[in-house]
């Protein structure tokens, strides 16, 4: 799994590529982990070249919003397949997320509630 | 604070893994920090390996004998460390005596499923036919039960006021028709709630969602030529694990969240559920069967086994599970407590729930240890229990079923009185009175209350409501079995013709039987359950034991819908009328007296005369009145409801009781009349003209509300 981050607009941006499962899912904790102990933060996940999420990859994902929300931070998500927002739906994880096209709409978003 | 228990004291023999000796509690496979505790009982092994396979790979990656000092007890545990748990499937190697006359039949060649596995691969997506090479077909694979709940509880609707739907997961919406975008799964259950809030339903009653075979004794019609599959699912693989196949994410693996997902989502609506449970037998079947799990971890234990080790059968399934032995007792305790606890599953129907009052030599037991333990469990404390109170070895024990105040009956003898009454059956008065009021003569004498009688008129043994009303006698040629399957007593009547029929009289006739029959089963005192697909006249074409009928047979057709709108509004009215008027959903038994001083008693029998009902052999008519005054004990205001059923084939004037001055008679419904007038909304039922008689078509139900301001 490649992870790559960046900063726009006062935003964290991390793009997740290819499959967050078992394999990777730690080592994706570990880069993520990092931005959720400060108060505040604004951090867009972008799973566009995310392949698929296994269970133990949405269960990181959830803990990052959860962990977030108790820091006044926020999370959104951006560029998920269909398939990926399909199982997200059904396994009953989407009730926790913003979901967003793009990183551009997700941080248009974060303006509006700035 | 760092634990000093958490780090690895071994090294696997292939130096791949760590280990470290394990915990015996819990039993089954649970994730700790680092690593993995299985624990698994036998009492009769010699030794027991653990066998790490990756996800569907044929052949374990890594094969770890349990060391000597890695057993307590009768119990093998320990923990490995560092594994993929996401991609792993693992499952046991036991080794001991084979000596088939003393009930042991271990076989260590073979892998075994663990008792406890929560998640089971190898039927991940419904109906793909499995790698029958793979030694190993039903694969324990490590749950993730931290689930979010976002504050859900189990809702505790008390028994008396629910509304139960029966239905099976894959039938209710993997007809073509359904229109959801998941067909036949959890999910596509989930995408009809809105659907079942209009029905009105409060409950819904799953069939066998624990993983299960369908391919178990798959074969070819000999009349359709369709595959006959094991559909209906009473045959557990494991106990602890929902059917990875009624999941859309099952091949994903995620059906935990998809099924935790469904009953959060009930619950959000107002929406019980109750699992039917199958504790009588599993799918390793009679001493042919294959090795799943029990059979060759411990086959004395789990199963009841003749002086000369075959296996009973009581529950016509091949095999019966000893459900009296503690170990075993302690398996089902487990298995329901994490069902309610982690599941958050508000109660359980119990099929041939009588087994599990038999000892272990299949004697019936007068006080079972098992039912015992369940009825004061404190996690199954609010859980509803349910039980169909016979067996396939001639137990029958409706009305005697051993229940210690908690447990409630599937009552037979309601289907079967109500079906006598409604095709017009002379010498039903008297039965009828019982059940209408709870069945009394049944449950009265041990003091269980009316909400210990589960009213049915149909379920998913035996005919639905519309081939109730069109078939005399069973059609099930494409079952296979030369139609020796499937229950005689039907009580059915076809109304004048066998089958479809274009004729409208018949058809009219047909749909008032219908209305009929949940008209009565909805004014009766106790729990009603109707049956998926009856609201709109589902047929199975005559079928009666649809077992293994994975077509459109079984599956729910939903076009019927619109061409029976009738029906359906009938229902959804019936069903809201209900939950509006508690004088018929008493917890306890009527007094048939005035103890409230209301001036009626809480029930009044009447019949073509007012205040004197026909008890005799050839009455076909019958009245009663339930006095608004002693609903729920006297303890709230409701209106008082009187209901007259003529199920005699001409009209009967029936002369009403005469209320008080204030209060005046209003028609709530009649199923003698057309659709809209067949039943009208609660609080716009229309004022009688006459007060004093009503004519009550032919086989028709009426329903008049008495209100009115002092």
């Amino acid at each position: 799994m490649e992870i790559k981050t960046t900063t726009k607009d006062g935003a964290t941006i991390i793009q997740l590529s290819g499959s967050l499962d078992g394999n990777t899912v730690n080592e994706a904790q570990e880069k993520i982990l990092p931005f959720l102990s400060s108060d505040k933060i604004s951090l867009v996940l972008d799973l566009k070249e995310c392949s698929y999420i296994s269970s133990a990859g949405l269960r990181l994902l959830l803990m990052a919003a959860k962990q977030l929300s108790t820091q006044n931070g926020i999370l959104a998500l951006s560029g998920l397949s269909a398939e990926i927002k399909d199982v997200m739906e059904m396994t009953g994880f989407n009730n926790f997320f913003k979901s967003f096209e793009s990183v551009a709409a997700a941080l248009e978003a974060f303006k509006k509630e700035a | 604070m760092y634990r000093v228990d958490l780090h690895p004291t071994h090294v696997c023999d292939c130096g791949k893994f760590r280990l470290r000796m394990g915990k015996p509690l819990p039993f089954g496979a649970t994730i700790v920090p680092g690593g993995v505790n299985f624990s698994v009982y036998s009492h009769a092994a010699t030794s027991c390996k653990l066998a790490l396979f990756n996800k569907h790979e044929p052949k374990p990656f890594c094969v770890i004998p349990f060391k000597d000092e890695f057993r307590i007890g009768n119990v093998f545990t320990m923990v490995v460390f560092d594994l993929d748990h996401e991609n792993l499937e693992y499952g046991f190697y036991m080794d001991g005596p084979f000596d088939a006359r003393e009930g042991h039949r271990f076989d260590k060649t073979k892998v075994l499923m663990d008792p406890y596995a929560k998640v089971i691969g190898g039927r991940d997506v419904w109906g793909k036919t499995p790698n029958w090479d793979d030694m190993y077909q039903h694969r324990a694979r490590i749950c993730f039960d931290d689930f979010d709940w976002e504050n859900d509880h189990p809702l505790e609707t008390p028994i008396e006021d629910l509304i139960i739907y029966e239905m099976h997961v894959r039938g209710f919406t993997q007809h073509s028709s359904s229109g959801v975008k998941h067909p036949g799964t959890f999910s596509g259950i989930r995408e009809k709630i809105a659907y079942l809030k209009e029905l009105g339903v409060n409950c819904v009653e799953l069939m066998p969602i624990h993983e299960f075979d369908e391919f178990e004794n798959s074969r070819t019609s000999p009349t359709t030529g369709k595959m006959l599959m094991n559909y209906w699912g009473y045959s557990n693989v494991g106990f602890f694990a929902p059917k990875a196949g009624y999941a859309a994410t099952g091949k994903f693996g995620m059906q935990v969240d998809e099924c935790k997902t469904l009953i959060r989502e009930l619950h959000k609506n107002g929406i019980e559920v109750i699992l039917d449970v199958v504790f009588n037998h599993t799918a390793e079947g009679n001493e042919r069967g294959p090795y799943i799990s029990y059979r060759g971890i411990d086959n004395k234990t789990y199963y009841l086994l003749t002086p000369d080790g075959y296996y009973f059968n009581f529950s016509g399934c091949g095999n019966t599970l000893n459900c009296n032995n503690p170990i075993v007792r302690n398996m089902i305790l487990d298995c329901l407590r994490y069902w309610a606890a982690d599941y958050h599953v508000d109660g359980f129907r119990f099929d041939l729930a009588s087994i599990l009052g038999r000892d272990q030599n299949g004697a019936p037991m007068h006080s079972p240890p098992l039912l015992e333990t369940l009825a004061f469990d404190p996690i199954l404390g609010k859980c509803k229990l349910i039980a169909e109170a016979w067996d396939a070895g001639g137990l029958y024990q409706v009305g005697c079923f051993p229940a210690w105040g908690r447990w409630a009956e599937w009552n037979g003898k309601y289907r079967d009185d109500l079906r006598k009454f409604l095709k017009g059956d002379a010498g039903m008065v008297g039965c009828m009175a019982q059940r209408l009021q709870g069945s009394p003569d049944l449950y009265q004498g041990q003091m269980r209350g009316a909400c210990a009688s589960v009213n049915f008129i149909t379920a998913h043994d035996g005919f639905t409501l519309k081939d109730m009303v069109s078939f005399n006698d069973k059609h099930n040629e494409a079952n296979g079995e030369n139609s020796s399957d499937g229950c005689n007593d039907n009580y059915s009547w076809n109304c004048g013709h066998e089958g479809e029929t274009d004729d409208p009289r018949i058809n009219r006739l047909r749909i008032k039987q219908m209305k009929n029959a949940v008209a009565m089963l909805l004014t009766s005192q106790g729990t009603p359950m109707i049956l998926s697909g009856d609201e709109m006249a589902n047929t199975q074409f005559g079928n009666n034991n649809a077992y293994c009928q994975d077509n459109e047979i079984s599956w729910i057709d939903w076009g019927l819908l619109g061409k029976n709108r009738e029906l359906f509004d009938f229902f959804s009215k019936m069903i809201a009328f209900r939950r509006a008027h508690p004088v018929l959903r008493s917890r306890t038994h009527f007094q048939n007296r005035d103890y409230t001083g209301s001036g009626f008693a809480d029930i009044s029998w009447h019949g073509t005369q007012a205040w004197n009902a026909d008890w005799s052999a050839q009455a076909r008519t019958l009245a009663f009145m339930l006095c608004g005054g002693h609903a729920k004990g006297g303890t709230v205001k409701d209106n008082t409801i009187y209901v007259a059923m003529n199920m005699h084939w001409e009209m009967r004037g029936f002369e009403l009781p005469k209320l008080h001055d204030w209060m005046s008679w209003h028609v709530s419904v009649n199923t003698d009349a057309v659709s809209p007038q067949d039943i009208w909304e609660v609080g716009k039922e229309v004022k009688l003209k006459n007060q004093s008689e009503f004519l009550v078509g032919p086989r028709s139900v009426v329903i008049l509300v008495g209100k009115g301001k002092r």
